[in-house]
Formats: C-alpha cells, structure tokens, sequence
C-alpha cells in the first residue's frame, strides 16, 4: 500500500515535470544559422527570454524588469525573466545539463567576463558565434575597440556581446583624509598616515583581484602580461617589485595585513561605518549611488592613479543549449541600443558600450547631459585613465601566488 | 501553576536574548548611514520598505510560493514519516535499521554535496527547473526530522488502543483514525511545523534545482545577505521571520478552534 501510494506519487510528480518540459521548445525549428533578421524577429515574437546573472543588485535587477522588460516587450514581444543567481552556479548548472545530456536547456542569456567567459567558452558551454547577426554591434559599437575584440585577451569571435563597461576607482571621505593618492607611492605614504585604517578585498574577490593587478601595473608595467605564459615562477618573478610594494605594505594595513576581508561589499560596509579610510570599487559612479542612498557622506569623492586604473567590459552571451535562442539575440541587441544603453548610464550610472563616433548629435547630447551625481570622475577622465585587463588565464596565477607570498607577510 | 522567581529570571533572559537582535535588525532595516560607535543611525531611509513592497521582486508572489511550498513539503514529509514510522513499529519487517538509516543519510551529508547529486537525478528525470522538483527535494531534506520526530511518538502511542477498535469491530481506518490519530495528532503538528521551517529556510536546493525559476522568499534574501546590502537583507530577514510566524500562529489558531468546536475525534 505505502509502496502503491509513493509510486503513484512520483509518477504525478514526472508527469508535471514532463508537461512542464514540453512547453518550453519555443524557436527550436527555426534554421538559425541562415534565417534573416527578420525571420529571427517573428520567431522570436510572444516568446520568453530567461536572463541569468548576479542578482545582488536590486537598481540592476529593478531597472532590467522594467525598462529593458518594457522596451522589449513593446519593441519586438518578447517576456523578459530575469533570474538572479551567481556566475559559478549558472556554470556549474550548463555543465551538469552538458553532461546529463539534457535537450532541454532553461537558460538563455547570461551575463558574463573575463575567466568565467574563458572557462564557458574552452568548455563549449556557449552559443556562437552570434554577434554578427545583430543589426546593433553594427550599428551602435566601435568594431575595432580591443575591448569588443577580447575579454581579458581571450578572443571574443562572436560569442559575446557588450553590455556595460567597468573601471576600477578609489574613493575617501575628502573632510576626513584630505590626501588623494595619486600612485602606488602615495597610497603608501597614506597607509602609514592612517594606519589600520587601510585594507582591499582578499582575491579572488573581482575587485580585490582587479586592485592586485593595477598594482602590478603601477610597478611593473602592463605591456609585458599581455603575452605572458601562464606559469607560476614567470609570473612571480615577472610581478616581484608588486609583491615587494604589497608586502611593505601590509604592517599599516587594517589587521596588519594578517588577513583580508573576504569581498569587496564587506570593504564597503568597513568604509561606509567609517573604519575604513579608503575603499576600491570596480563600479566607476558607485559614490554618487552611495551618497544618493545615504550610506556614505555628502564629502566622499572618486579618484583613480594618475598611471591609470583597470578597466573591463562586461557581457551578454547564451548558452549553448538556450531553448530560446532566436529570442535571446533579439534582447541582447535591444540592450545594445541607443535607448538602452542611455537608459543603463543613466538609471544605473554604468559605462555605455556604444561608441561616441557613431552616435548622431542629438544622442550625443544625450549622453552628455546625464547628471552623474556628486562625487565622481566623468567618463573623459575615466577613459583617459583606462589601462588594459591581463590575459584571463594569469588572473588564477596571481591569485595564487598573491595568497602564497603577501597575505600576513613582511619584508624582512 | 505559579513560576518561581529563577525561572522567571531564566525566561526573561532567554527573551531578551533572541529579542535583543531581531530589534537590531529592524533598527538596521531602516537605517541610511549608521557609523560606529554611534548608537542609533545616523540617517534613516525608507529605501528599503520601497524596494520589498514596491521592487521588483514581488513580495506576495514570492510569499505565496515559499508557504505553498513549504506547506506541501509538511504534509508530504510528515505523511511519508509517519507511514514508515508505523510500519517501523508496529510491523515486523527485516532490514528496519537500514532504512531508518537511509531516511537519516540526507542529514550525514552536507547540503551542497546532497543537492549537486540530486540535480544530476532530477536532470535526468526531467524535473529541474519545476515546482515538482523543488517540492521533491524539500520532501527529501525534511523527511529525516520528520521521521525522527514520528518514531518516538509512533512508538510511545504504540498499536494497543487501535488493537483494541479493531477487536471491537472498527474498520482499520476507522481504528486509526479514532484511536490512535487524535494521540499522534501533537507529534505530527510538531514534525509539520519542522518540516515547514526547513522547506521555508532551503536556499542551495532551491537555487540548484529550481533553476531560479522556482522563486522562494529566502532566494531573494540570501544574495542581498551575501552581497553585504545590510539594510535590504536585513528588511528581507525581518519579513521572512514575520511572515513565518504570522503563519504559525495563524496555524495554531485553527487548531485551537478546531479542537473547541469539533467532537474531539478527528474523523
């Protein structure tokens, strides 16, 4: 009886599993490799698009279930879903349905970089390519730009498209430490000025990482990584002055460099609490949206090293096994264009993707009268002071030896 | 009866202490700025009663989901306990403690192992990315808490009394539900409740196998915890906590009514 009864129940429970399966092949029969546009749009109306990517941040995750779902529900009749989950656990889930052999797929897009990218890409978790299908990378982005050629230096060829750029900044409490510094030197001279006042996320955080390479870059230069081999011993050898400058640093850091907090959201909490002196953030505008919200003072202002910070572009792909591709590229264009990616600068105060040169004036107007709010670089000096991202495949390296030979380290 | 004053003493600590920090987060729910060592924020903000009720996020949706969920998974689990605690106890069957066993494993292995393993399985089935699937997983994780709450009290109850209806000329059913439901009846509210707070609280499995699609309220919360939004996660926190025991006492309520107004029998 008990047996009967559990059975029946998990055949209930396949069978709702099933029906629900069946409604999702929504595009599948269309030729996509040589429909036209046009044939991509009609396929692609009444549809819905599934869009995964980090959903901490409730102005992103607002402003993509209202305009961009808006937009494109009018535009072209396609339901946009936006599902908040974290980059490594969408891989983890394209792989395992890799393996599983499973047709039937439930992502569509995702938004993705740098060593993430690399990984998807080398694992064949991807679709493409597919960016020269779409009217806008033509249209709104500059073809040439290296960051629209590669991410992280790892070719692009198609399978990813633009979604905002990013660039590492540093802000303070200019009322309670007047001093911006300007280069590696001055933070250190900060750092003894404000001892344990001074502290960066612990790589592999994205940010902490990101600052670990721009002091690299301050110190060594950024030209000789661009084709360095990913191997332990070059790299180190390669990043020695950096680990030097770290190391003697580490003393007049927050803890006396004996550990390090363990994102960067951690960092600027310390920061808006006032225990911190000074803050990293790869979110250019992210003190106006501080000041804004009220979390930090009306005194907190941006600054960058006059050698340049780290910038990177973020991304839209699909998933190699997407059941709504057709539907996908449709949205992926609709964020690549001029009404969007203004809409983007200015809801969310993120970098647009689409280059100044093929903008009419009109929408160069445009963008030029977004208020940014208070206390922050413009794009001009941001973009005059953008150095490079490294190749991803050193990124883990760095991490490594970052962890092996500074982290609760002192030069003797 | 009448406490005496240590108990008291012990009571009230004990309330204070869990008090205490549910204050707290309410404080930081509608804090702006809140510098150390400050005792009360510096600024206050309403950001986050407008991201919960007005965000995008849509708290009854995701209320509604999370108590469904969370009140299938209850009867499910304590209704799969229950019929193997009294197969356990009343019946002679081989093998018992291997099964007990098994029921137990999902709690000897932790969380994330248990829910990468799960997914592979209901990959194949066809189930992820479904409610269905969810609920499977939820039954599965809150069955052995369940169980371990229906073998005691299937046990103590014993089959004597169900015997004895029997003997009388009762129907099964109706033996069981006279004489031995109303006596199970505290024993299975309380492996309800439980397993109600463990499906409520499930992240990882619900994200793993869910897909996203399946949205609970502890998804939502979980990310702003981990992204560091103290103010968001803690406006989530008091809401998940509201919410579950407004439930609960919601629950109780009927129970209540149902015990005074009903004959007691429970058929």
């Amino acid at each position: 009886m008990i047996k009967r009864l559990t059975g029946l129940l998990l055949a209930l429970l396949l069978l709702a599993g099933l029906t629900a399966c069946g409604e999702k092949g929504q595009g599948t029969s269309l030729d996509l490799e040589n429909a036209s546009w046009e044939e991509i749009l009609d396929a692609a109306r009444g549809t819905t698009v599934t869009f995964y990517g980090w959903g901490g941040d409730e102005n992103r995750n607002n402003w993509l279930n209202s305009a961009v779902a808006d937009y494109v529900k009018e535009e072209y009749g396609v339901t946009l879903e936006v599902v908040g989950m974290n980059i490594e656990d969408i891989l983890a889930k394209l792989s395992g349905e890799k393996e599983a052999g499973a047709a039937a797929g439930s992502i569509d897009m995702i938004w993705i970089n740098g060593e993430n990218f690399y990984s998807a890409k080398e694992n064949g978790l991807l679709y493409g390519p597919f960016t020269h299908r779409l009217p806008n990378m033509e249209a709104c982005v500059d073809l040439e730009d290296p960051e629209t050629l590669n991410d992280f230096c790892m070719p692009i060829e198609g399978y990813e498209a633009p979604y905002a750029k990013a660039q590492l900044v540093l802000y303070r409490d200019s009322a309670v430490t007047p001093e911006a510094p300007a280069s590696a030197q001055e933070l250190l001279d900060f750092c003894r000025q404000y001892p344990g006042r001074v502290t960066y996320p612990a790589p592999p955080d994205f940010t902490g990482s990101a600052f670990v390479r721009n002091i690299i870059y301050e110190l060594c230069g950024w030209e000789p990584f661009q084709d360095m081999e990913a191997d332990y011993d070059t790299v180190a050898a390669a990043i020695q002055p950096a680990l030097d400058y770290l190391r003697a640093l580490n003393p007049y850091l927050w803890n006396r460099g004996a550990t390090f907090p363990d994102s960067s959201n951690a960092v600027d909490a310390m920061f808006a609490d006032g225990e911190l002196a000074l803050s990293v953030s790869y979110a250019p505008f992210t003190v106006a949206t501080g000041i804004d919200q009220g979390l930090y003072t009306d005194t907190t202002e941006t600054f960058v090293f006059d050698g340049g910070t780290i910038g990177n572009t973020n991304y839209m792909a699909i998933a190699f096994d997407a059941p709504n591709k057709a539907g996908a590229m449709v949205v992926i264009n609709a964020i690549l264009s001029v009404p969007m990616q203004l809409s983007q600068y200015e809801t969310l105060r993120e970098l647009p993707v689409v280059d100044g040169a093929k903008l009419t004036e009109e929408e160069a107007a445009a963008f030029d009268a977004v208020d940014l709010g208070r206390g922050v670089l413009t794009q001009e000096e941001l973009l005059s002071r953008r150095l490079p991202e490294m190749p991803a495949r050193l990124v883990p390296v760095i991490e490594e030896i970052w962890l092996d030979q500074v982290v609760g380290q002192y030069n003797s | 009866m009448r406490r005496r004053p240590f108990s008291r003493l012990v009571l009230a600590l004990t309330a204070t202490a869990i008090l205490l920090p549910a204050l707290v987060l309410v404080v930081w729910s509608l804090a702006g700025r809140w510098p150390w060592p400050e005792l009360l924020p510096e600024r206050w903000s309403l950001r986050t009663a407008r991201e919960l009720f007005f965000g995008s996020a849509s708290l009854p949706r995701l209320l509604l989901s999370s108590t469904l969920l969370a009140g299938g998974t209850a009867l499910l689990s304590t209704a799969a306990a229950l019929l193997t605690a009294r197969a356990a106890a009343l019946y002679p069957i081989p093998g018992k403690g291997l099964v007990r066993f098994c029921g137990l494993l999902p709690l000897l292995i932790p969380g994330t192992v248990f829910a990468m393993g799960i997914h592979l399985t209901l990959l194949r089935l066809g189930l992820t990315d479904t409610a269905a699937g969810v609920l499977l997983v939820h039954v599965v994780a809150a069955a052995p808490y369940a169980m371990a709450i229906m073998e005691d009290v299937t046990a103590a109850v014993g089959g004597g009394l169900e015997e004895q209806a029997a003997v009388l000329g009762a129907p099964p059913l109706r033996a069981f539900c006279s004489a031995s439901l109303p006596q199970l009846l505290p024993g299975i509210l309380s492996s309800m409740s439980m397993a109600f707070t463990i499906s409520y609280s499930q992240y990882f499995s619900t994200l793993i196998v869910g897909g996203g699609r399946v949205r609970t309220l502890a998804l939502v919360l979980v990310p702003y915890i981990q992204g560091g939004d103290r103010s968001l996660a803690s406006v989530y926190a008091v809401a998940f906590t509201a919410w579950a025991l407004a439930v609960f006492f919601l629950f109780e309520c009927l129970i209540r009514r149902r015990e005074k107004g009903g004959d007691g029998t429970w058929n």
